[in-house]
């Protein structure tokens, strides 16, 4: 109840000492934070009459001055413009002015200069600034999560802003917590190395006089992640409830958008999931398929029941009586409705993608098994027509992620063969998985394969036998949150930040996953809240990954690679046509050393190469061949960008 | 839970921002009145003096100064009239629940065992269950008085008005109809137990009386036994006659509440559901905005091409056709 209490009391607090008819104005982030945690009927029952965005209300001119304005923006430069507009031409009665995080003086200044009118009564700062989906689950639902993929160099601007609205985020749920952490992050990973420092740079620097809050024996821990330390949770399908309806569906902001997938009547287009509000899904939203189906069953049962006895009225007393019940009754109706519609949905999906099959081969390439038998199963379910390319793909960087050290010949095997197979395929996907998250670039034992006791636990578990195969999947995190419970988080891989250690088990953990979470992960801090370890664990992120969102990341994050590695490329091969001869023509190195020369204009990127004195030419447009070449260990951060097939070729050309 | 207040920062701009206005406007004042105090403001202005008194000073400036309007004092503009009819039915609401504390203390009473016949009690609980039914009534027909049409904000402010009180009389009625079944409920009970009292009363009396008297006595005791009787027959009766009465009434009241629920039910938000969401209320208003501004502008485009005003332009031009005509007719013969 933590995060949405924390978010409601902030709401009530804004709107409690206004009296008399309200609008209330956000912003298309605030609208989220606001929507999660409160409802329509409870804004009614404050008065708040209207309710509007910031950019449709500068578009209408009527004056309403007998209504007071309630404005909850993130303070953002566009936000202030948009309120200088209204202030210097009042719609409205009174301003009150709340902002989700810290304002800069220079916007208070421009605010100031723009209120001629002395409309605005407040000016406040309410640390709201995160979406409260879960009670022990907040999100940034962040647009262009991909940034953090790409190294520093890339985009520097956009990683700043990136890196910016993390550190406000997790600012603001402290700040809301009204606690100040110790700072721990995943030592191979850059950017949690930047966003911790920032945010402590925040906390203890910048603002240290509005963190200073009363200290507790244990300061609460904030630990900062890397998605890529776990690429497998994301991808793998998912068979609990809330996880489930993410993953096939699509949940936002607590909302599940049907229209996607068929046809329903009106108000089953688009419904709402919250544990707050709805009893039924908040007992089942952590119980898989399964379970689910019975409790569904029992539940119409006792719905159809009601309803027979609503059929036979006779008497005056039962005409009162179902007049009185009449308002439950509606809203069970609605309720049976809803999971009947989604479980059933749900059912069709996985018919026609034949997820049983593909995901008892994925939980087997994640939890256990051995390489030939992960091979067999991958190789034939590749060949099966009715698996769709989404799935292959899935299934393929699995196999990847768990078996990249082991016979490449394999895997060049099974790249080829999906490559051939999905049409819509970008080639190269896998490798830059394998590059961002490969064993190398880990932190975190992913396969408990690396430490002897890990192994010992995977081989007790194996015997001991699984109650389902399906869930037997345990994020990294599981065994993160269980390393900090026993107070045996590695040092080493979790470096602190500054000079602040602390001896013992903290009482309170907030972890944030750079790139976002997943619902099974918040299921195990569901799960590990609920026994009692005497630890209160949060989670956070900066999106709500499932499997398709997670490759598009990925996918983005590539694109950009390349586009960048391609004009860098350009500019370097510019310099070197000057090198050459006069005559342009690509010479032989010496010692058969391959050269690149461009040959056409800027917009089709085609390139000669001559491998060993044999010309041959890979355009960008056809599916490149892939050549029996090793992937090369590159150091160099240039190198990486490039795809492998280029490998061997820019290696040396940078010699 | 931590919060910063800025308020104070934004005003001490705001107010040294209006002094660096201020001076640039008195100077392109219209009236005599400012120009008279313009030479006294400056002065007052680059006094420099502390935070406290330079506000005193700008808010003389600012009442004084026609650029910047008396909104700092006269906040709230008149409302347009539909507010009225929503405060009217805001007090009908708190009349309702302020009767509803008085019918639940006469019910209180009127189950309490009294001496009386409990007629003005009955009648007392008539009354006030009648008054609370008008006063929804009345508060229900002026509901749909709010209703709006049109896409505009102000539009969204009524419907979200009406929602409210829709949903403060639906519970107000529910309440009303909840208190009357727990009385009738009491009130079955009483004259159960009451008449079982009396049945035992009247069977175990006979028995006892019969044995020791002798005939004549037991004679004029039977009469007086018959007449007890009868009084306490015609007692039953009447009570029952009072019950079925405010049995009566009360079905009236249910099936007039029924009716005023259905009404209210179209119009209250069900808790839980998708309506319910503030992002996607906002959606929906800027769809509807949307569909309405192309629905004008279609309606626009066809009423552009209207055969309307092909035919009106037609037979203007004919008319003047046969107007050359009959001139040239004129002229030629």
């Amino acid at each position: 109840m933590v995060l949405v209490s924390a978010v409601r009391d902030y709401v009530n607090r804004m709107l409690q000492d206004i009296s008399g008819m309200k609008v209330l104005i956000l912003d298309s982030q605030t609208v989220s934070i606001v929507s999660v945690v409160y409802s329509q009927s409870e804004l009614l029952q404050k008065e708040v009459f209207l309710v509007e965005l910031i950019d449709s209300i500068s578009k209408s001119k009527e004056s309403m001055s007998h209504l007071k304005a309630v404005y909850f923006l993130r303070p953002t430069s566009e936000n202030i413009q948009y309120m200088r507009r209204q202030l210097s031409n009042p719609r409205f009665g009174e301003y009150h002015l709340f902002f989700s995080n810290m304002l800069k003086d220079t916007q208070i200044h421009l605010l100031a200069d723009s209120d001629e009118q002395e409309v605005v009564q407040q000016v406040q700062e309410f640390y709201a600034d995160f979406i409260a989906i879960d009670p022990y689950h907040f999100t940034l639902n962040m647009p262009s999560n991909h940034y953090y993929i790409l190294p520093a160099v890339v985009d520097p601007s956009n990683l700043q802003h990136f890196c910016d609205r993390a550190v406000d985020g997790i600012g603001a749920v402290f700040l809301a917590l009204k606690r100040r952490p110790i700072i721990r992050y995943s030592r191979t990973s850059d950017i949690a190395k930047r966003i911790a420092h920032e945010t402590a740079k925040l906390m203890y620097q910048q603002e240290s006089g509005l963190f200073d809050f009363r200290r507790m024996e244990m300061s609460p821990l904030l630990l900062i992640v890397d998605r890529r330390d776990d690429p497998v949770t994301p991808l793998l399908n998912q068979w609990t409830y809330q996880a489930m309806v993410h993953e096939l569906i699509g949940i936002q902001d607590n909302k599940v958008d049907l229209r996607s997938i068929g046809k329903f009547p009106k108000d089953q287009q688009e419904v709402v999931l919250s544990s707050e509000q709805d009893a039924f899904f908040k007992a089942n939203m952590y119980e898989n398929f399964g379970d689910i189906g019975m409790n569904i069953k029992r539940m119409v049962d006792d719905f159809q029941q009601v309803a027979k006895s609503n059929q036979n009225i006779q008497t005056i007393e039962d005409m009162a009586k179902f007049v009185d019940n009449y308002p439950e009754y509606r809203k069970m109706h609605g309720n049976v409705s809803k999971h009947v519609t989604l479980v059933t949905e749900m059912s069709k999906i996985v018919e026609e993608r034949k997820l049983m099959l593909v995901s008892e081969t994925e939980q087997e390439l994640a939890c256990n098994g051995g390489q030939v038998a992960a091979f067999e199963a991958v190789n034939n379910l590749l060949n099966n027509e009715s698996i769709s390319d989404i799935d292959r793909l899935r299934l393929v960087m699995l196999y990847a992620l768990r078996y990249e050290k082991e016979s490449s010949v394999q895997l060049m095997q099974l790249f080829n063969k999906l490559a051939s197979r999905s049409a819509k395929y970008k080639p190269g996907l896998v490798q830059f998985l394998l590059k961002q998250a490969g064993v190398d670039k880990r932190t975190g034992d992913l396969y408990g394969n690396r430490d002897f006791l890990n192994i010992a636990r995977n081989m007790a578990r194996g015997l001991k036998g699984v109650e389902n195969v399906y869930t037997q999947h345990q994020p990294l995190l599981f065994q993160t949150m269980e390393s900090i419970i026993k107070g045996r988080l590695r040092d080493v891989d979790y470096p602190y930040v500054g000079n602040h250690f602390q001896q013992g088990r903290p009482q309170e953990v907030i972890i944030f996953i750079v790139g976002g979470t997943t619902y099974e992960e918040s299921r195990s801090v569901a799960q590990l809240n609920a026994s009692s370890s005497g630890i209160r664990f949060i989670l956070g992120g900066t999106a709500v990954l499932n499997s398709k969102r997670f490759l598009k990341d990925l996918e983005e994050a590539q694109g950009i690679a390349r586009t960048n590695a391609n004009s860098y490329e350009k500019v370097r091969l510019d310099k070197s046509a000057h090198e050459t001869d006069g005559s342009g023509s690509p010479l032989q190195g010496k010692s058969g050393r391959p050269h690149i020369s461009p040959t056409t204009s800027v917009g089709r990127k085609k390139f000669q190469i001559v491998v060993n004195g044999k010309r041959s030419s890979i355009s960008k447009t056809q599916p490149q061949p892939q050549p029996q070449l090793q992937i090369l260990k590159l150091d160099n951060w240039e190198e990486r960008l490039f795809d492998p097939s280029f490998c061997v070729v820019t290696k040396s050309f940078f010699e | 839970m931590a919060m910063r207040n800025r308020t104070w920062l934004f005003n001490k701009y705001r107010d040294a921002l209006k002094g660096a206005r201020a001076p640039t406007r008195s100077s392109a004042a219209e009236t005599a009145k400012l120009r008279a105090r313009s030479g006294v403001a400056p002065a007052i202005e680059m006094a420099g003096t502390s935070l406290l008194h330079s506000k005193r000073s700008y808010t003389v400036v600012s009442t004084e100064d026609p650029g910047n309007s008396s909104k700092g004092a006269a906040t709230i503009g008149l409302p347009p009239a539909w507010v009225d009819v929503s405060e009217e039915i805001a007090t009908y609401v708190q009349r309702a629940r302020a009767k509803m504390v008085e019918l639940g203390k006469a019910h209180a009473k009127a189950l309490m065992p009294s001496f009386g016949d409990g007629i003005e009690d009955q009648r007392n609980i008539e009354n006030l269950t009648n008054e609370i039914t008008n006063l929804l009534k009345r508060s229900e027909k002026r509901l749909q008085k709010l209703s709006a049409t049109g896409p505009s904000e102000d539009s969204n402010v009524r419907k979200n008005v009406q929602r409210q009180l829709a949903t403060d009389l639906q519970n107000l009625s529910m309440e009303l109809r909840k208190k009357q079944s727990t009385y009738l409920k009491r009130l079955r009970q009483q004259l159960e137990e009451g008449s079982d009292v009396e049945m035992n009363l009247n069977g175990n009396r006979p028995k006892e009386e019969d044995d020791d008297l002798d005939d004549l006595m037991l004679n004029e005791y039977q009469m007086a036994k018959l007449k007890q009787s009868e009084a306490y027959t015609v007692e039953r009766e009447r009570e029952i006659q009072q019950a079925s009465s405010v049995l009566l009434t009360v079905v009236e009241s249910v099936n007039e509440l029924a009716q005023i629920m259905k009404d209210l039910s179209v119009l209250v938000i069900d808790q839980g559901t998708i309506i319910d969401r503030i992002d996607y209320n906002i959606q929906n208003v800027a769809t509807t905005v949307e569909e309405g501004l192309k629905q004008l502008q279609k309606a626009e485009r066809t009423q552009k091409q209207g055969g309307m005003v092909m035919c009106a332009s037609v037979l203007v031009i004919m008319c003047f056709v046969m107007l050359i005509l009959l001139i040239l007719k004129e002229i030629i013969f």
